[in-house]
């Protein structure tokens, strides 16, 4: 059974369809890229999944369960994570904090023991600081723990945010365009984090970008999109020569 | 580690107040008012900076919630008065403050599930409506005395029970906020859609916040009530609100030493006005303005939050 299904998923605004019947099966342990044009509605469908929209029709399903209606907290109760095409960090917190901010929900104790540091509250906190450190270690980032996260190169933002949704240890991990805005050399190195996080961390990854490097580089099963329609599935190989792939991307033939 | 510090530091404090109570009839009443007043508005000011400053939801009704303590407690003190037996009277008064700080929660409760849903300039109108609701409400209560006022509230209030409140809400604030737990608060304010796609309820640390806040805030009234012995809803209007919020604004939302010692310097800045009488207002008002224009984001912002709005700027 797939892990995340969406099955005929329509979305409209107002007389805008931005998405137009897609089905899309990703399996567990997947690592599905979604490319497509500008506009072509890929974060759209990371709204749709992650509860952010409501599909106008159609359904999600999570782990064989609808997920349609559910608040973005539930869904991301439930097992999904994702990052934001344009870095949404919490600007006051340190690297540290934001990661703490993802175990917040986890502890295992509530106000009353926060306020009064009695009960489960020591243990919890040296378990999830033990966690939070090999978190940062396996990234790479212990040794800007303490900065504000924002203040940072725009790559390591980029890690801080993909930690953020690791913390929450999901099942599925949606990235937006993780690769936007890097160098050539960062992304590859990226599209390396990618892969070893998906092994390491036992997650199904669906991944958007419009980079053809970054996607056919590391998925092995693509899914195109242009105009909220899905024009093309398969692997990196079928993909690239696709007649109405290269269309999408380049424009019809001429005569 | 941690823990004995902050346990340490408020045993210290309630040592602290009980030694100087002892001297209390040496100090000049008009110094221990002010002094009282000073633990009452820390009070006030730091519950409200829970909700304002680290949980982000502009509340302008903390007033209200004052105001629902204050009677709460007066009814309780006046139906459980002992004029000869003190352990029963400070029995009785902790009663009082444990009932106002609850009937105020329970009305943060009511007050913060409808109008939690709105953001920013709504909410603020939303909850200084309420606080308005509350104080006219009450004016119109026969058995609270209405717009006379409820008068002979016993004088129960002294520097111990005040400054133990004070150590004990700044003690909780500071270990909710150094907590993971506390975390999801700041990420609430910071962005609420990315804390609610990292699995954090917006909702739920929101009503949190308020009922936590509103709790402390009956506490101050009921406090305040057994101070000056005679309450009226005029004394809960919403410029009482404005008061506490102007007080969190200049101490630097967010920051728990900058409330602190804003709401110590905005209760004594008025006392020492009083010689130049009726341009006493004048002179506060345009010292806060002065204060807004040089330091925007409060008088005792940390450094670190001094860093963060640079970086905001660039970011933006």
């Amino acid at each position: 059974m797939d892990l995340l299904t969406l099955r005929s998923c329509t979305m409209r605004f107002g007389g805008l369809t931005a998405i137009a019947d897609l089905s899309i099966g990703l399996a567990a342990g997947d690592l599905l890229g979604l490319i497509g044009p500008n506009g072509a509605g890929k974060t759209t469908i990371f709204n749709m999944i992650t509860g952010i929209y409501r599909p106008s029709s159609g359904q999600v399903l999570f782990d064989g369960h609808s997920i349609v209606g559910l608040k973005p907290n539930q869904i991301a109760d439930r097992g999904i994570a994702r990052t934001f095409q344009n870095i949404r960090l919490f600007p006051s917190m340190t690297v540290y904090e934001t990661v703490q901010a993802a175990y917040s929900k986890g502890v295992k104790y509530g106000l009353i023991h926060a306020v009064s540091r009695c009960g489960p509250f020591h243990t919890s906190e040296e378990e999830t600081d033990r966690a939070i450190a090999e978190l940062l270690e396996y990234f790479e980032l212990e040794t800007v723990r303490n900065e504000i996260a924002i203040s940072l190169p725009y790559g390591q933002q980029r890690k801080v945010e993909l930690l953020r949704a690791l913390a929450t240890k999901p099942k599925l991990l949606l990235l937006d365009e993780p690769a936007a805005g890097m160098n050539p050399s960062e992304k590859v190195a990226l599209m390396g984090l990618i892969e070893r996080v998906r092994s390491d961390f036992r997650v199904s990854i669906l991944l958007i970008d419009h980079d053809m490097r970054v996607v056919m580089g590391i998925c092995k099963r693509l899914v195109v999109l242009d105009y909220g329609v899905k024009i093309a599935e398969g692997s990196p190989r079928e993909i690239q020569c696709d007649s109405k792939v290269i269309e999408a991307y380049l424009g019809e033939p001429t005569e | 580690m941690r823990l004995h510090k902050s346990g340490l530091m408020l045993i210290a404090a309630i040592v602290t107040g009980f030694a100087i109570s002892r001297f209390e009839h040496l100090i000049n009443p008009y110094y221990y008012q002010v002094l009282i007043y000073i633990g009452i508005n820390i009070i006030l000011a730091s519950s409200l900076n829970l909700i304002n400053g680290f949980a982000g939801q502009f509340s302008l009704g903390h007033a209200g919630f004052m105001a629902v303590g204050a009677y709460t407690s007066a009814v309780v003190t006046s139906q459980l008065h002992f004029a000869s037996s003190s352990m029963l009277n400070t029995a009785a008064f902790s009663l009082a403050l444990l009932l106002g700080g609850i009937v105020a929660a329970i009305f943060g409760l009511l007050v913060g599930i409808p109008s939690l849903r709105l953001k920013g300039d709504y909410l603020a109108i939303t909850t200084l409506g309420f606080g308005e609701i509350i104080r006219v409400i009450v004016q119109n209560l026969d058995f609270l005395g209405g717009a006379r006022g409820f008068t002979g509230i016993p004088k129960l209030t002294n520097f111990v029970w005040v400054f133990s409140t004070v150590a004990i809400v700044i003690l909780l604030v500071s270990n909710l906020i150094n907590s993971t737990y506390g975390k999801s608060f700041l990420a609430v304010r910071d962005d609420e859609l990315a804390a609610e796609t990292i699995g954090i309820s917006s909702t739920r640390v929101k009503v949190i916040a308020f009922v936590t806040g509103a709790f402390f805030a009956g506490v101050a009234g009921a406090l305040y009530a057994h101070f000056v012995t005679y309450i009226n809803p005029a004394q809960f209007s919403f410029l009482k609100s404005f008061e506490i919020v102007v007080m969190v604004i200049i101490g630097g939302m967010g920051s728990i030493f900058g409330v602190i010692l804003s709401a110590i310097l905005l209760t004594i800045l008025p006392e020492m006005l009083r010689s130049v009488a009726q341009y006493r207002m004048v002179v506060y008002s345009l010292l806060l303005i002065v204060i807004m224009i040089t330091r925007p984001r409060g008088l005792f912002v940390r450094t670190r939050t001094a860093k963060q709005s640079v970086a905001l700027k660039t970011l933006r």
